[in-house]
């Protein structure tokens, strides 16, 4: 199952591999997001959502402005601090009046979901939408919903708020929740169909190529068993066909480029919890290296989770433990979840900045941000969110800095400010009220 | 008003050719020009210019005047109306003039050249051509629906839909043949989540509970994983797990396996508590049912404080008593040495190569049998040749004869004679030409229309002989075909589509007001009105019957819903009615009553647009775009519906159809949002008085179905419209008038037996024949 293991090839071994005959300028063109003059936005957006809040006195940094010193929450980031901003002071007004759904739903909406546990619900285009609407209409998937539970509960969930709230992170409309996959292998197969070895992959291709000669063959008998009046019609079927031509094509080198050799397909889903997650944020790193999808939302798990972490030694479930009442003890084992959540988004990172990509890495060419929508869980509140931010490179964005809003700000100001680094123009979103400077 | 209409009457010019004559004009001149002269034009509609026009120029607006005088829409209720015999007399008379200018100018229609096959007649297609049972809705997106049905809008290939039919007739040929696989393939199910599994599901055994039966075709005789993934509640503790349960696998129901699960030591800790309900059972390739289900240990009826529910999904509203599957991945196989002998191997390889025996040649008959009915046609040698070069390029890769019949049989799948039905204009004709299609064209055309899928070789046998355009002995392959069980997807394609049937999965009442929703009665829903449906056509009785009926179909479920007693289990059965039980007719199904209503409330405008759409024919133009809104703020919220209506009806933009619709749907305010009976709303007396668009008033469900019936030619008619558009795949256009007259014409003779009326469309001039197009006509119109 952990199909990711091996270590990248660096990509001086593909030279070996054609033959040696390429010189490194041309090289350097094939690969898809060279550096280009600055001023160029980012190339992908990540949205990774935490449930439940945090302990934000073990979230904080240390640092008051630098990432220096980081926290007991935070300090697995170390290795990529410098990569990394975190966010002190922002807000999700629109997820009150509080509760869990509607920090789920307002977490990349910054709407306020209409109080129904109905099928009339109605939210607002999320961010990530908002995103995939522009940069995701070159890949194969506009933008990928991922998730960590199998879950499509109906009915109410919340306080008088419909499941839906509560199960969907990603909205393509205030009508239109886009359910997230949970199972590795759906996973897979929507962005590689059944993957195998490089020989096995270029064969497959080579087939799908033979049997579209095939259809198009068929198509110039159709044409020319029609009048002239009907031809029209074939004629854009052979647009179809150019165009899936064209995207074999583009499989086919990238099975050639690919510097994963094997992409064997996840079978089942992992058992625990951790191994699960992996693989999870692994298929995100090969969906931004193969470039199936520049959008991506993730929950590493859900409002209200009652899943327990014995592997940290926190055997009891997570949601009475957010309600901790003050209680230190409880306050502590749900911290340790916060800090395992942020370690395995580290460990993503780390992973995303050792991948080539163009001059420099995937995370320099991505801005991925991770938080939660309720600040101190043990009221509901939606206020002093932990917010963290990663990439961004490419277009400037410094990392290792702690950002302190005197004020409360709104979140959807990052939101906004996310989208114009990656050249998407709006004019506001949600309740935002301007950009941040990032 | 009248003073024009005065001076135009004696306009009128006689034995003119294509003029009019006489008999309407006096009364169109009397009764209509009040409003449709031509200078007030009401609604759009100058009867001057068409009084002053020659007919044959006109004929699509005589059309319309004709629908809207028979079925005395206009002159409106209320205004000066003539008597009946002038009515009956006008209206022959604009039909004989209509029938014969039909006659002079025939005109079949045209339907599209190009057309792909749906998703169900793909999905059947498979079905008839390999013998497997594919979930095509996993393979292939929907289609969208045009004039009511699916199979309209059929003429476009886009790279998406390219890339899914090269996907599926991978995936298909490999499962059907066989062919070994390094890695095991995996199929996941999902149950919809608000099916409640505390009782028995039909198909399985009795003494289980919840569950689901699967069908999954086993490509390889091997070892099969099955995993299960229990149902979780928003907390993510599995739902309902209060004592230990035990999971019953069954295989074609024999059982495999059981395995248990049991509530976590803490109480609290569900993260592994179904980590290890997986097994590994032996299974012989083929298709198999694969059940999946609890064994009822007969305690779980717990008592609850609260009403008992009928249904238990959510953890809010009425939780689940006990446990309910969720997800179910069969993942296989593993350990297996051999293909086995799947009915589909036997269609796609009957011969294997023996000793000696070139593979080429064998390879060659197999594809022959194959392509013929793939291709609905005989098969050339060219064509073989253009295939077997598939099998040579699968065959060459390890000499494995399986691998180079799964790529031939990829490419039967993928050609544009699988994909596509065409009928290209012949050779020589001028444009705008009526031509008789041909045998084997009307053989696909015939196989579609009454089964979704592919002519069988009876047919084409038929078709080769020329029996097709054979009068007699196309009625006769008709009646073959329609007795044939392939025939039920005139129920669960033609029916479902027409009465909006497919609905229903998308229809959910709101859960505080209508707790006892779930899936279960949804399917209940269906159920019902299928069989409604499939018992009219397979009794042959006449179509009249699907508004009246002495009998339903019940099971507890149903039952308890519609407040009839003595139903037990969940088995479907034929039940008698009772006086005083207000049920049978299809306007008193759940279905139709449920799918015509608000999630919180009845709708009496969705019902009565329903009615006059699907019913009687005759639907109210679409609101202008610039109508102004009802004004929910003005309008007190608790008001009966009723009354809110008659308010919104004083707006003249809203009244002039909505006088129209409104009534019928009062008709029928005693059944609830999911269609219970009642007889307050709001503490308030129910006031089912209703009027349909001809006048006639009458009092609750059964005056509107006696309303209808005592003209049932106007049912008939809606019918015979949706079975012509169905079998064409094309929009009702005026020039179809006389031949849609001709086949209502006929089945009253016989009490409009449902076989009549499908041989009238079989045998219309629009089935039979096609116009060739014109070169500016290249898109066609119904768009």
């Amino acid at each position: 199952m952990n199909f990711l293991t091996r270590k990248s090839i660096p990509r001086r071994t593909l030279l070996r591999g054609m033959g040696g005959a390429l010189s490194l300028p041309l090289l350097d063109a094939m690969v898809p997001a060279a550096r280009a003059a600055a001023g160029d936005p980012v190339k992908r957006l990540g949205f990774v959502f935490m449930p439940m809040g945090a302990d934000m006195t073990r979230w904080t940094p240390r640092s008051e402005e630098t990432l220096e010193e980081l926290s007991p929450i935070l300090d697995s980031l170390a290795p990529v601090r410098n990569k990394v901003t975190a966010f002190t002071n922002l807000e999700l007004q629109p997820a009150y009046p509080g509760s869990h759904a509607t920090s789920n739903s307002a977490f990349l909406s910054a709407a306020r979901a209409k109080l129904t546990e109905s099928t009339d619900y109605y939210l607002g285009t999320t961010v990530d939408q908002v995103a995939a609407k522009v940069i995701g209409q070159d890949t194969q998937l506009p933008s990928l919903e991922l998730a960590m539970d199998l879950m499509q509960t109906v009915g109410q969930c919340d306080n008088g708020y419909a499941c839906v709230y509560q199960n969907n992170l990603s909205w393509s409309s205030p009508t239109t929740p886009l359910p997230a996959e949970a199972h590795p292998r759906l996973v897979f197969e929507k962005m590689f169909g059944e993957g195998g070895s490089k020989a096995e992959r270029s064969h497959a291709l080579r087939r799908r190529s033979s049997l579209l000669d095939f259809v198009k063959d068929d198509m110039s008998r159709l044409r020319r068993e029609l009048g002239p009046a009907d031809r029209t019609r074939v004629d854009e079927y052979f647009d179809s066909v150019r165009e899936v031509e064209r995207r074999i094509q583009k499989a086919e080198e990238s099975v050639a480029e690919n510097p994963n050799p094997d992409l064997d397909r996840p079978v089942g889903v992992p058992a625990a919890y951790a191994d699960h997650a992996r693989l999870m944020f692994d298929l995100q790193v090969l969906a931004m290296q193969s470039d199936v999808t520049r959008v991506i939302t993730f929950q590493i798990a859900r409002e209200t989770s009652n899943r327990t972490y014995p592997e940290i030694g926190v055997p009891d479930p997570h949601h009475p433990l957010s309600h901790h009442g003050n209680d230190p003890a409880k306050i502590e084992r749900m911290s340790k979840i916060n800090a395992f959540h942020v370690s395995l988004f580290a460990e993503y990172l780390e992973k995303l900045d050792a991948t080539p990509d163009g001059e420099g890495s995937l995370l320099d060419h991505s801005l991925i941000l991770y938080g939660s929508g309720i600040g101190n869980p043990n009221l509901h509140d939606h206020t002093n969110l932990p917010v963290l931010v990663a990439g961004g490179d490419s277009v400037g964005v410094r990392g290792n800095r702690h950002i302190r809003y005197e004020e409360a700000t709104p979140l959807a100001n990052l939101h906004l400010t996310l989208l114009d680094r990656a050249g998407v123009t709006v004019e506001k979103f949600g309740d935002s009220t301007g950009m941040l400077s990032l | 008003m009248i003073r024009f209409a005065v001076l135009l009457a004696p306009i009128g010019v006689f034995g003119e050719e294509g003029m009019v004559s006489k008999p309407w004009e006096d009364v169109i001149v009397n009764y209509c020009l009040e409003c449709h002269d031509a200078d007030i034009q009401k609604g759009d509609v100058n009867l001057e210019r068409l009084l002053d026009s020659p007919f044959d120029e006109q004929v699509a607006g005589w059309v319309e005047v004709l629908q809207q005088v028979e079925s005395r829409h206009m002159p409106p209720a209320g205004e000066e109306r003539p008597d009946e015999a002038t009515f009956t007399t006008t209206t022959d008379a604009i039909v004989a003039a209509l029938d014969s200018f039909a006659a002079k100018h025939p005109n079949p229609g045209r339907t599209d050249p190009v057309r792909r096959l749906t998703r169900t007649e793909y999905q059947n297609a498979i079905r008839d051509l390999l013998g497997i049972d594919i979930d095509v809705t996993e393979l292939l997106p929907a289609d969208e629906s045009s004039h009511g049905f699916d199979n309209i809008t059929v003429g476009e290939l886009s790279p998406a839909l390219l890339e899914r039919y090269l996907d599926a007739a991978q995936k298909i040929s490999r499962m059907a043949v066989g062919t070994s696989q390094k890695q095991p393939d995996s199929r996941t199910v999902r149950i919809r989540p608000d099916i409640t599994q505390e009782d028995h599901i039909e198909g399985l055994p009795l003494g289980t509970r919840g569950g689901a039966l699967i069908s999954h075709l086993f490509p390889r005789d091997g070892d099969y994983d099955v995993r299960i993934f229990l149902t979780r509640d928003r907390n993510e503790n599995v739902e309902g797990l209060h004592r230990p349960h035990q999971i019953e696998i069954l295989l074609d129901g024999d059982p495999q396996a059981i395995l248990r699960v049991t509530p976590p030591e803490n109480r609290s800790d569900h993260t592994k508590v179904d980590a290890d309900l997986r097994t590994r059972i032996k299974v012989e390739a083929g298709q198999r049912d694969l059940g999946v289900t609890f064994r009822e240990d007969y305690s779980s009826l717990e008592e609850t404080l609260r009403q008992p529910y009928q249904s238990h999904f959510n953890y809010h509203r009425h939780p689940r008593l006990s446990p309910a599957i969720y997800q179910v991945t069969i993942t296989g196989p593993y350990d297996s040495s051999s293909a086995g002998m799947s009915g589909s191997r036997r269609r796609v390889l009957p011969e294997v190569p023996g000793a000696g025996q070139d593979p080429k040649a064998v390879a060659a008959e197999n594809l022959r049998l194959l392509m013929r009915r793939a291709w609905r046609r005989a098969i050339t040698e060219e064509d073989l040749d253009r295939v077997l070069a598939f099998f040579e390029e699968g065959y060459a890769v390890e000499k494995n004869f399986d691998a180079g019949m799964e790529l031939a049989l990829s490419a039967i799948l993928v050609s544009r004679e699988f994909l596509f039905r065409v009928e290209p204009d012949p050779e020589g004709l001028a444009p705008g030409t009526p031509y008789e299609l041909s045998d084997l064209e009307l053989a696909s055309r015939l196989s579609f229309f009454l089964w979704s899928s592919l002519p069988d070789e009876e047919l084409i046998t038929a078709a080769e002989a020329g029996e097709l355009t054979d009068s007699a002995k196309r009625s006769s392959q008709v009646l073959r075909m329609l007795s044939d069980p392939r025939a039920k997807t005139l129920v669960t394609n033609f029916a479902d589509q027409w009465l909006y049937l497919r609905n229903l999965e998308t229809i959910t009442p709101d859960g505080r007001l209508f707790p006892d929703f779930d899936d279960n009665l949804r399917q209940a829903f269906r159920r019902e009105t299928e069989w409604h449906f499939e018992r009219m056509m397979r009794e042959d009785r006449s179509v009249l019957d699907l508004l009246r009926s002495e009998e339903t179909l019940l099971n507890e479920r149903l039952a308890k819903h519609y407040g009839i007693p003595h139903i037990y289990g969940p088995r479907y059965r034929e039940v008698k009615l009772k006086a005083g039980e207000p049920r049978g007719g299809l306007l008193r199904h759940g279905s139709v009553l449920s799918l015509t209503s608000y999630a919180t409330r009845t709708s009496p405008v969705i019902r009565g647009h329903w009615i006059l759409e699907n019913i009687l024919g005759t639907p109210p133009p679409p609101p202008p775009p610039n109508v102004p809104t009802l004004d929910d703020a003005r309008i007190d919220e608790n008001l009966p519906i009723r009354e809110k209506l008659a308010l919104h009806r004083e707006k003249a933009a809203c009244a002039s159809c909505h006088e129209l619709i409104d009534p019928v749907g009062f008709a029928l305010e005693n059944f609830d949002a999911v269609g219970r009976w009642r007889t307050l709303d709001a503490g308030a007396p129910i006031d089912a008085g209703g009027s349909l668009p001809g006048g006639a008033e009458f009092e609750g469900v059964a005056g509107l179905e006696e309303g209808i019936l005592s003209r049932p030619e106007f049912f008939v008619r809606t019918l015979t419209e949706k079975l012509l558009t169905y079998a064409l795949g094309r929009g009702i256009e005026p020039y179809d008038d006389p031949a849609i007259r001709r086949i209502v014409r006929e089945s009253a003779e016989e009490d409009y037996r449902f076989s009549k009326l499908v041989l009238g469309v079989t045998s219309s001039e629009p089935f039979l024949r096609r116009m060739t197009g014109s070169p500016s006509s290249s898109q066609p119109s119904s768009h």
